[in-house]
């Protein structure tokens, strides 16, 4: 790497580039030094290099704005040259969409403002843009309501500037920025308030008297930037460097910035249902999701006396490091602990990543990737962060019973990923006291399940040594056995046993699926029955297979299609996991891997599947175990993948019929051409050149043709694929919820009694939500559920119901995309008006469509 | 994403010597695998465990794991194939440095099977690429008693023999046989790529330092069903035109 390039890169850091000290001036003097001296050579490379580490390093955006600042004073031609492109690449962020991008652009442009590289008024331009783009969709008449997340994202935009720039902006142009303010408020006045209720972390079980409204994020922001404003502007976390060079800045020419154009949103039909407004308002959520929900879960005081704006701006980093260093791991470390702010801030690091983890409806990545994002913490921060990273375990375990199932379940997979990688040490005696919990209660599951995870990663007897200060703990080990073949010994039937044995024998002997199944027809189904020959069948391949993953696999391609002949519909197949079940019963990941692979082979059907999910045996388990639940999610999971892949084949195919065409055309227009030539010379003897060349065309002309053909073709064959899975999609959904409707009925009803049915009749959906909402709440206060640790009181029903509730708003979400479309005949068939006002509000508030549309 | 750190291009720095084609293809293979390679592993991890931890990445396909050519038992390295792209950088990216089962594991792009490619010559077992062992030693880590108490933990678990009961005891002599008989049934039954073998193939490796690494290696289905990877769906479907195309291809 040249010197210019690591003196750009390396600016603001404590680095042997600028010899281990940081000093804003000594570096930005050396900086401009080095890309003076260069800018002749290397203009272009310079450019590209500048603008990139503007974008993928936002934290050091004040830097380079000064650093442009002084090289416009030396070359007003290169300058100008960025802000074209700056100019460019945020009009192309906004039509396409690309947040971040945005976001980003809008700060550099503030600091180059800042920096007399553009005028303030230029920049009011670009705000004012957006706010009135903002302003129409919002506007019930004139734009689409249903995508106020695009414009609240818009106002964020503009919001965000203002700590970099706010100051500036309103010395200088005092009265145009009030302008901006004022539009601002304005549009908080007719934007409706966000409600979070389908994406809160926590659910509001103890917040009885919850009188006050909580702000969304824009209304929090905004009273942020009120808080800056009345505190004249002064902030900690933001660099000043243009300061220093104040005096020299100013002589710099300003460059224009061309207008910038927000796309309106296309999609405004004149009168929106409630539901084709919910299917939007999804839409636009998930293009425009919200950064951050604030977790909350550390007390103020950890915070120190940090200013609003001040948290807001370093959530703002790490967030931007968070995206932009995903995959860089040394680097990513390295600018997470050494953010240019003048206060610790291991607390709102820890807080931010785990809300990263945490937020609905998906973090922006894998919650893998905050796995490895902790742990590099820990090791670089070794000294401050695990301390702060175990304060997060115990608030977040402090409030488990509130916590949403799907953040449930990546806490458990986290915090045994997490443990694997620290030599599972955890004070787990603090915990101990979950034993004397019943088996339902949500601090009890959470370490039973950690520890299951613990053991799959690792090995039983390894887990074990790891609870050594609380051996009591060993009861919620998970088992230690391994499989439980019911023909191990020959104590129980023994004509089962035999017919086993010769199986066994049968597959050593190395017969075919087709041998097998033959013998089972002929020898077997006849004499014992078919209930006797699935079991024996399934039992003894599953032992066979029981050996590894690999092993099972090897069993299920050479004889799956014995099991598929002896299990062909839904009755049979539930059979058969219900032998999977038994056969694994020590163990949740096997069974779940093997029920998964089966699926994989379509031995069994997800409708199958889901059916045995809520066959009576399992539903009592709901509420004490997660091994039903990761079955059913994988079931969705994997159909949800199949779909993926057919949508994304689909749309490459399209790609290459069009290219295919285009193809062809040529070829044909070629030869058309060359066929024309030979007409127009006919008569004369030519024999020349052209016999092979026209050979030639033909042959290419019919060749592009067929692979025209068998292009469209393949497209057609996925697409009937296609429409088919989404049929069986349909099935699959209507199936879950009715499934879910059923079981919730019955209990909802007895643990919630009749009060809740009083209230329904009449009201308007809202109001019977609502009060619902409220009936639940004074259950819990009769039962005394107090927010203290160990007080843990809520029944076992009530317990059933809210973890049963849980899963439904949790599947409701992650699923929304692939619900939508059936929305229609969905409530028409089972969420209909009958249904117990609970389930309703769990599956509303998953897809977020609340009542009040 | 992240482009001032890393070249994108230069995914991997080791050239594996046996791949038979050019720099730049290698680097094509590497950056549209779906195959990665998981080094430094104690013997004693299972595909189990590989599973719980790679599945975090995305759904997996296969595991295949490295055996001693002479024990049948694992000999520390292993590949974990995925269905999509995507997943498969996230494996790369989120789980290599870190640990399992007390060891710090590498996980590389791998240049995915090929036809040819597992019939190598054998000589010793063992996994060479792990340079991460210098880095974090588990033994730095883990001394005085907690190193004892690993140690006797470990003598306690058993690995996994590969080599005995009913589905090893398949002949590598009888497999186009078979393999053929299979086709042709599974052809009536309408859903032919069924046709899968356990079997005990060679695999040759060579690394960096041309250090000769052999082992052997279980691997699920023939050779052609390999070289289809791309085109395993994650589902078998009845009907499936890709099945169709392979069953062609396997009956010629």
């Amino acid at each position: 790497m040249s010197s210019w390039r690591s003196l750009i890169l390396r600016i603001g850091e404590k680095s042997s580039e600028y010899g281990g000290v940081i000093d804003f001036k000594d570096h930005i003097d050396a900086c401009f030094g080095a890309v003076r001296r260069e800018l002749d050579h290397s203009e272009d490379e310079i450019l590209t290099f500048l603008l990139q580490c503007s974008e993928q390093l936002p934290h050091k955006i004040p830097l380079y704005g000064t650093l442009i600042g002084l090289l416009n004073l030396e070359n007003e031609d290169f300058v100008k040259k960025i802000v074209e492109s700056t100019q460019k690449s945020l009009q192309d962020a906004l039509d396409t969409g690309d947040c971040n991008k945005i976001r980003v652009s809008m700060r550099f442009l503030t600091v180059l403002m800042c920096s007399k590289v553009i005028q303030p008024s230029s920049l009011v331009v670009i705000f004012e843009t957006l706010l009135s783009s903002a302003a129409t969709i919002v506007d019930d008449e004139k734009g689409n309501p249903s995508w106020q997340a695009r414009a609240d994202f818009f106002i964020t935009c503009i919001l965000s500037c203002l700590p970099w720039g706010g100051s500036e902006l309103v010395e200088q142009i005092p009265e145009e920025i009030e302008r901006v303010m004022v539009g601002i408020e304005a549009y908080l006045s007719i934007r409706r308030h966000v409600s979070d209720v389908g994406l809160s972390v926590f659910e509001d079980i103890n917040k009885i008297n919850k009188l006050h409204v909580e702000q969304d994020f824009v209304e929090d922001l905004w009273s942020r930037i009120q808080d800056l404003s009345k505190n004249s502007w002064k902030l900690e976390s933001v660099p000043r460097p243009h300061l220093l060079y104040e005096a020299q800045l100013v002589a710099g020419k300003s460059h224009d910035f061309g207008p910038i154009i927000c796309q309106e949103q296309s999609d405004t039909p004149v009168e929106l249902s409630r539901l084709n407004f919910g299917r939007q308002k999804h839409e636009a959520e998930l293009k425009y999701p919200q950064r951050i929900r604030r977790l909350n879960i550390f007390s103020a005081s950890k915070f120190e006396d940090l200013q609003p704006i001040d948290r807001f701006v370093v959530e703002e980093y790490l967030l931007d490091v968070l995206f932009y260093l995903n995959g860089c791991r040394k680097e990513f470390a390295a600018c997470m602990v050494g953010l240019p702010v003048p206060f610790r801030y291991e607390y709102l690091m820890a807080e931010t990543i785990f809300s990263q983890l945490l937020l609905l409806p998906q973090p922006p990545f894998k919650p893998m990737y905050y796995t490895l994002v902790i742990i590099d913490l820990c090791k670089s921060l070794p000294g401050a962060f695990p301390a702060v990273v175990a304060g997060a375990v115990r608030a977040l375990f402090d409030r488990i019973s509130e916590l949403d199932m799907e953040c449930r379940t990546r806490l458990i997979l986290w915090f045994s990923h997490h443990l694997s990688n620290f030599q599972f040490i955890w004070p787990w005696e603090e915990w101990a006291y979950v034993l004397e919990l019943p088996k339902w209660a949500p601090q009890r599951v959470f370490v039973q399940e950690v520890l299951d995870r613990e053991v799959r990663l690792s090995y039983w007897d390894k887990v074990k040594q790891s609870i050594e200060s609380t051996p009591a703990l060993e009861e919620l080990l998970p088992p230690k056995g391994g499989p439980d073949f019911r023909y191990s010994s020959d104590d129980g039937d023994k004509t089962e046993y035999t017919l086993s044995k010769e199986l066994n024998s049968m597959v050593k002997g190395r017969k075919t699926a087709r041998d097998v199944i033959i013998w089972l027809e002929e020898s077997v189904t006849p004499i014992n029955g078919l209930d006797v020959s699935l079991r024996v069948v399934v039992q003894t391949l599953l032992d066979i297979g029981s050996k590894s993953f690999t092993h099972l696999i090897t069993v299920l391609e050479r004889y799956g299609q014995v099991i598929a002949k002896i299990c062909p519909n839904e009755e049979t197949q539930i059979m058969l996991i219900s032998e999977v079940s038994s056969f694994w019963k020590n163990s949740a990941q096997t069974t779940a891997i093997t029920i998964d692979r089966m699926m994989g082979y379509r031995l069994i059907s997800n409708l199958a599947i889901v059916k045995w999910v809520f066959s009576p045996s399992n539903i009592d388990l709901f509420h004490i175990t997660d091994r039903l639940w990761e079955i059913l999610i994988n079931a969705l999971n994997k159909t949800h993948n199949r779909i993926s892949d057919l949508r994304k084949e689909i749309s490459h195919l399209k790609k290459s019929v069009v290219k295919a065409e285009q193809i062809a055309a040529t070829a044909k227009a070629e030869l058309d051409n060359a066929e024309n030539k030979l007409m127009l010379v006919d008569g004369e003897p030519v024999v020349g050149e052209n016999p092979a060349r026209m050979k030639r065309l033909k042959s290419n002309a019919e060749k592009t043709k067929e692979n025209e053909v068998t292009t469209r073709e393949s497209l057609e064959s996925k697409e009937a694929l296609f429409e088919r899975a989404l049929e069986e999609n349909e099935a699959l959904f209507l199936s879950l919820y009715k499934n879910f409707s059923t079981v919730l009925m019955e209990r909802l009803h007895e643990t919630f009694g009749e009060k809740t049915l009083d209230h329904v009749g009449g009201d308007s959906e809202a109001m019977a939500v609502d009060e619902e909402d409220t009936s639940a709440m004074d259950m819990d206060k009769e039962n005394g559920n107090s927010k203290s640790n160990v007080g843990y009181t809520i029944g076992e029903k009530e317990q059933w119901c809210l973890s049963t509730l849980g899963y439904v708003k949790a599947f409701s979400r992650q699923y929304a995309s692939e619900i939508w479309p059936h929305m229609v005949k969905l409530e028409e068939e089972v969420v209909t008006e009958s249904v117990h006002p609970l389930f309703r509000k769990a599956v509303y508030s998953g897809l977020r469509l609340h009542a009040d549309q | 994403m992240a482009l001032l750190f890393k070249d994108p291009n230069k995914i991997s720095a080791y050239r594996d010597r046996r791949f038979p084609g050019t720099q730049e293809e290698y680097e094509n293979a590497l950056q549209t695998s779906t195959t990665v390679y998981i080094g430094n592993m104690s013997f004693y991890t299972t595909e189990e465990q590989l599973y719980e931890l790679f599945s975090r990445a995305g759904e997996i396909k296969k595991i295949v794991m490295g055996l001693d050519k002479n024990t049948k038992t694992p000999c520390g390295f292993c590949f974990v194939m995925y269905y999509s792209r995507e997943d498969t950088e996230d494996a790369v990216k989120y789980i290599s440095g870190t640990i399992l089962d007390d060891r710090p594991i590498r996980v590389d792009f791998d240049w995915g099977f090929q036809d040819g490619r597992q019939w190598g010559r054998g000589r010793s077992g063992g996994q060479v690429r792990d340079e991460y062992r210098t880095d974090y030693d588990p033994d730095i880590l883990l001394c005085g008693y907690g190193k004892l108490v690993q140690q006797e933990l470990e003598e306690q678990r058993q690995v996994v023999d590969y080599g005995v009961g009913s589905l090893g005891s398949f002949q590598p002599s009888h497999m186009s046989h078979n393999c053929e008989f299979m086709t042709c049934l599974f052809n009536d039954l309408n859903s032919s790529s069924l046709c899968t073998f356990a079997d005990f193939l060679v695999l040759q490796m060579e690394d960096m330092e041309e250090e000769e690494e052999v082992v052997v290696v279980m691997v699920m289905g023939g050779p052609t069903d390999m070289v289809e990877e791309e085109k395993n769906p994650r589902f078998r479907e009845h009907g499936d035109s890709d099945d169709e195309e392979d069953d062609r291809k396997r009956q010629k």
